[in-house]
């Protein structure tokens, strides 16, 4: 598996999408959150000084590994791009069947790109974390890992999303399709989540019965369930005025595995048993 | 041994069958042709053997074992068209495709040399000419010298000298001990440099053998007088044709390739009292010859 991924970075070194889209996600999880960081100490700061919006900062140490993980969480598409670049361009290049023919199997040249959506999962978890890190620092407070599990959370996320990526590259094989799929679902799904949030409410307001919310039971929400900014004095009324349905985070969490694995398992098929 | 055997090979694409039950094998050494129209199923033969088609049924074996990627790294194969990145050079595609092979990365030089890639070999593939990247497709084949290659209509595209290069690297590959399977819809290029041949039809396997029993070519040659009463009966008195036939208004006579004297032939009528106004030598063509096996 070792040599596999060195030819596939021998495929990637000299391709200027991969350059491009991963310095765009690195330097747009440093800069999204700087924007957040600065907008907090220079503009709600001075024009909230009661504290009503957000009491403490969102990057001091309590709350940092949570506020990085959600904001960065809006960039995971760029990954997610990236490997429908890189796999659509095998089927259009038709260099998948070559790779086979050259001397390795199905499963050997669906598991490589299963591991690079892996990989690209880590490096962005990796550079939250960096991110989270100089951004705690910097709020002048001491380390802690409260809320640590947020990166947790970012990962599931992130890996979420390269597969869901993935799935869709070997689908549709075809580089616009695939992005426009990739797109128009993502929207597709966001819309759905909406309308399931406002049934649930109505649920919850009507029967007195609290699913959770139910838009994030689908496959892209699941992850993104896990994910929010902290809590703050809205939030809380929010939360208190119990109306927003109960938080399930357990089930989300499980809901976003089982997707994962149906991601895993479909696009594995895919190239092992059809027509290449 | 056998290089390649496959034994009742079916493939349905929907209501369309591409093969419909084909059974042959190539024995090692030869330059074995599979030849047929466009459409006959030969790419789908040969990208079932690469595990690039799921076969409906039937199995084959490579070097008379079941087979999987090791088999397919001591096969040098061009199937279809070149496949390579776009935005990589000749030189890192070829790297590329000897780190699939696990050889041949020492060689990369001496193929690109013999396939005149040298100049080019740091341009990327996306700016070479198709013929070059035929050529390109040809060299990856023959990186790490493999024993057996296979190549799908290895001239497609080639210009004359191209298609001229290719086959006397063929018979070159060939006098070095190699077995070579090769697809093509050009019957003259079979016979130019195969042993063997396969000749498929809409998926069906026509006749397979020796290139000599298979495409066995006649010398034709044509008599005709006035009148043409006793033609037929003055010819039956010579020998040395295998057959002969009446066809509008001429007689037709089949001598085995080379054999047919026409001279002899002359004198042997105007000896018995006719004189030709007819006689004319003809080989016959190869394209009537694969419209007789295909039709």
């Amino acid at each position: 598996m070792v040599r596999l991924l060195e030819i596939e970075w021998l495929k990637v070194k000299n391709y200027a999408a991969f350059t491009v889209l991963g310095l765009f996600f690195l330097l747009g999880i440093l800069g999204a959150n700087y924007a957040v960081f600065y907008t907090k100490k220079n503009v709600i700061d001075k024009a909230d000084p009661t504290g009503l919006i957000a009491s403490a900062s969102p990057y001091d140490f309590s709350h940092t590994w949570q506020t990085t993980s959600y904001v960065s969480g809006f960039l995971l598409l760029l990954p997610g791009l990236l490997l429908i670049l890189l796999i659509t361009n095998e089927f259009t290049f038709r260099t998948h069947r070559q790779n086979i023919i050259d001397g390795i199997n199905r499963q050997d040249f669906i598991n490589v790109k299963i591991l690079m959506a892996l990989i690209a999962a880590v490096v962005a978890t990796i550079s939250v974390m960096i991110v989270a890190l100089i951004f705690g620092f910097a709020s002048a407070t001491s380390f802690s890992l409260d809320r640590f599990e947020s990166v947790g959370y970012f990962f599931l996320k992130a890996i979420s999303y390269n597969m869901i990526a993935l799935l869709f590259a070997v689908l549709v094989r075809k580089t616009g399709f695939a992005i426009g799929l990739f797109f128009i679902y993502m929207g597709f799904e966001n819309i759905l989540s909406a309308i399931l949030q406002g049934l649930s409410m109505k649920f919850k307001a009507d029967y007195n019965f609290d699913i959770g919310n139910m838009g994030d039971y689908l496959p892209m929400n699941a992850s993104d369930g896990l994910l929010h900014f902290p809590e703050n004095t809205i939030t809380n009324m929010a939360n208190n005025s119990k109306i927003m349905p109960h938080d399930y985070m357990l089930v989300s969490f499980l809901l976003a595995l089982l997707y994962l694995f149906v991601f895993f398992i479909w696009s594995k098929n895919r190239v092992i048993k059809t027509d290449l | 041994m056998s290089i390649l055997t496959i034994e009742n090979l079916r493939k349905d694409y929907g209501r369309v069958q591409a093969l419909r039950g084909v059974s042959f094998s190539v024995p090692g050494g030869c330059v074995f042709g599979i030849l047929g129209p466009n459409g006959s199923g030969k790419t789908t033969l040969l990208g079932i053997i690469m595990d690039i088609l799921k076969p409906t049924s039937g199995t084959y074996k490579l070097f008379d074992e079941v087979p999987d990627k090791t088999h397919r790294r001591r096969i040098g194969t061009f199937l279809e068209t070149p496949n390579f990145y776009h935005y990589l050079s000749g030189e890192k595609n070829l790297a590329i495709s000897a780190a699939y092979k696990q050889r041949g990365a020492e060689d990369i030089p001496r193929v690109l040399e013999m396939v005149n890639l040298t100049q080019r070999k740091d341009s990327r593939f996306s700016t070479y000419s198709l013929g070059m990247k035929q050529r390109l497709a040809i060299a990856s084949c023959l990186l790490g010298d493999p024993d057996v290659l296979i190549l799908d209509e290895p001239t497609n595209g080639l210009d004359p000298v191209g298609i001229a290069e290719t086959r006397e690297l063929i018979k070159k590959l060939r006098q070095q001990g190699k077995t070579i399977i090769m697809a093509s819809h050009l019957l003259d290029e079979v016979e130019k440099v195969c042993t063997h041949v396969a000749i498929l039809k809409k998926g069906e396997l026509v006749a397979t053998g020796n290139v000599d029993e298979i495409l066995a070519n006649e010398d034709i040659v044509e008599i005709g007088a006035m009148p043409n009463t006793r033609l037929e009966e003055v010819a039956k008195q010579m020998n040395g044709y295998s057959s002969m036939k009446l066809n509008d208004g001429h007689l037709q006579l089949f001598y085995p390739v080379g054999t047919a004297n026409v001279e002899n032939i002359n004198r042997h009528f105007f000896e018995h009292d006719i004189v030709l106004n007819h006689l004319q030598l003809k080989k016959k063509s190869l394209e009537s010859k694969f419209f007789e096996l295909t039709n």
